[in-house]
């Protein structure tokens, strides 16, 4: 986890150097530098325009960095604050549009990541009829269907309710048990405490150092790190 | 070339499904067109100007005007909940987003004129079934030619706050050339002459439509990464 520690190279799914973006004039992310391996799960936390969305769009290859390079092995999935999908087209006809891009050949997984967030019963609907919380449980299984090596989450709680909240942080722990390396903007450290390994501090585009959660209470590692922010 | 292909395909289909659920832009297009028609029908003098002499540019304009709200649209769904990225998180060449949505709006602006065409001929009373399959020729690659074009400068003016303003406005100048070269050859088929008197307004449509998808082709990745 980050610049300053080596892993062995078959196990990193990301990596990051240098990266510089920047929108106009405004340098957004400062010198970013990353690296995260099988299993981790990484906590972004900062303050509002910290750059965190930002960050992880560059990671995704959503934006390309102004200077430096993020080399990512394996494939990403993303929820963002847009859910990625087609309001016209029910949840299941989203998730096979993008399963055949992803090259799946066997739609049932369709249907069983369906069943795994917890949307058989209206996978005919309209994504556009869904609530906020419906819509952010499609995105999910949208960044799921391909089970990818990384997944990138920004305020995956947002708009689930308490239910689709424990079952969304179980899964994200299965997903952490079987390898799946995870970075997640989130302030939800009750929840998703239990779930990182790792918790990172980004202000004014520039990363803090990386703190492991093992054994610690990731209550009190945070509120240390979001001290300068309150 | 297979994936891109495939992707392409998958994406097509994709954006055709959606028309076939909403047809939002397919009724505003049709409804648009035959308003065209009947506007500038009704607006000739019929003592001073015949129907056909009108006819091949009311055709056009028709046909153009009519196609440009599905070519805003081609990208404007992908804006909504930007469904775009979740495309480019997927291992599918970003070309296959160009052909993709190329050939589904060449399909869209195909069903456009298809009935947009009978309507013409009913206000009109234009003979055009002396020469229909060369008038479709020369329609089907004007359409290639602004098709081409539009659907680059869909993606490039989509994240831009007044999209729907700015296609036009950026299209226009572009189709001028080939709106000119197809209503010239449209002129003489409409008066039953043979495709031979037309045929250097064809090549000259086919070197726009060489020039156009290639460029397109080769700019759309450009304007993604923008």
């Amino acid at each position: 986890m980050s610049g300053a520690v080596t892993a062995p190279a078959m196990d990193v799914v990301l990596s990051a150097s240098g990266v510089i973006r920047r929108f106009g004039y405004r340098t957004v992310l400062a010198g970013v530098s990353l690296s995260l391996r099988r299993g981790e799960v990484l906590l972004l936390v900062g303050p509002n325009g910290a750059g965190k969305t930002t960050l992880l769009r560059v990671l995704a290859g959503l934006l390309r960095p102004a200077t430096g390079h993020v080399e990512r092995h394996g494939a990403i999935g993303m929820v963002a604050h847009d859910a990625m999908l087609y309001p016209a087209l029910s949840g299941r006809a989203n998730l096979r549009f993008f399963a055949r891009l992803h090259g799946i050949a066997d739609l049932g997984r369709v249907d069983a990541v369906l069943e795994q967030v917890g949307l058989s019963r209206r996978a005919d609907d309209r994504v556009g009829t869904f609530s906020r919380g419906m819509l952010q449980r499609v995105a999910i299984a949208r960044a799921l269907v391909h089970e990818p090596e990384l997944l990138l989450f920004d305020e995956p709680l947002s708009g689930l309710d308490a239910a689709a909240s424990r079952t969304l942080v179980e899964l994200l722990a299965s997903f952490r048990e079987r390898g799946t390396a995870m970075i997640i903007v989130s302030h939800e450290m009750e929840r998703l405490g239990r779930v990182a390994t790792h918790i990172v501090r980004l202000a004014a585009g520039r990363l803090g150092p990386v703190e492991s959660l093992t054994g610690r209470d990731p209550g009190a590692v945070f509120a240390e790190l979001m001290r300068g922010d309150l | 070339m297979g994936s891109t292909l495939r992707a392409a395909w998958h994406i097509a289909v994709k954006d055709l499904a959606i028309e076939w659920r909403t047809k939002t832009a397919f009724a505003s297009g049709l409804v648009f067109a035959v308003l065209v028609l009947a506007v500038l029908f009704f607006s000739r003098d019929p003592t001073t100007v015949s129907a056909t002499d009108i006819a091949p540019g009311a055709m056009w304009v028709t046909f153009t005007f009519a196609s440009m709200l599905g070519l805003n649209r081609a990208f404007l769904i992908e804006r909504e909940l930007r469904a775009l990225d979740g495309i480019l998180l997927t291992p599918a060449p970003r070309a296959a987003i160009y052909w993709g949505k190329f050939v589904a709006n060449l399909a869209f602006v195909g069903a456009i004129e298809a009935i947009s065409l009978p309507l013409f001929v009913l206000f009109y009373d234009v003979p055009i079934w002396r020469r229909l399959g060369e008038l479709i020729l020369v329609i089907a690659m004007a359409t290639i030619a602004f098709v081409a074009v539009g659907t680059l400068l869909s993606a490039m003016v989509v994240r831009t706050r007044y999209a729907e303003l700015m296609l036009p406005l950026l299209l226009l100048p572009f189709l001028v050339p080939p709106l000119v070269a197809g209503v010239q050859a449209t002129a003489p088929l409409l008066d039953g002459r043979p495709l031979s008197d037309v045929s250097g307004w064809l090549k000259l449509i086919a070197g726009f439509d060489v020039a156009f998808v290639t460029l397109a082709a080769l700019l759309f990745e450009v304007v993604l990464d923008e």
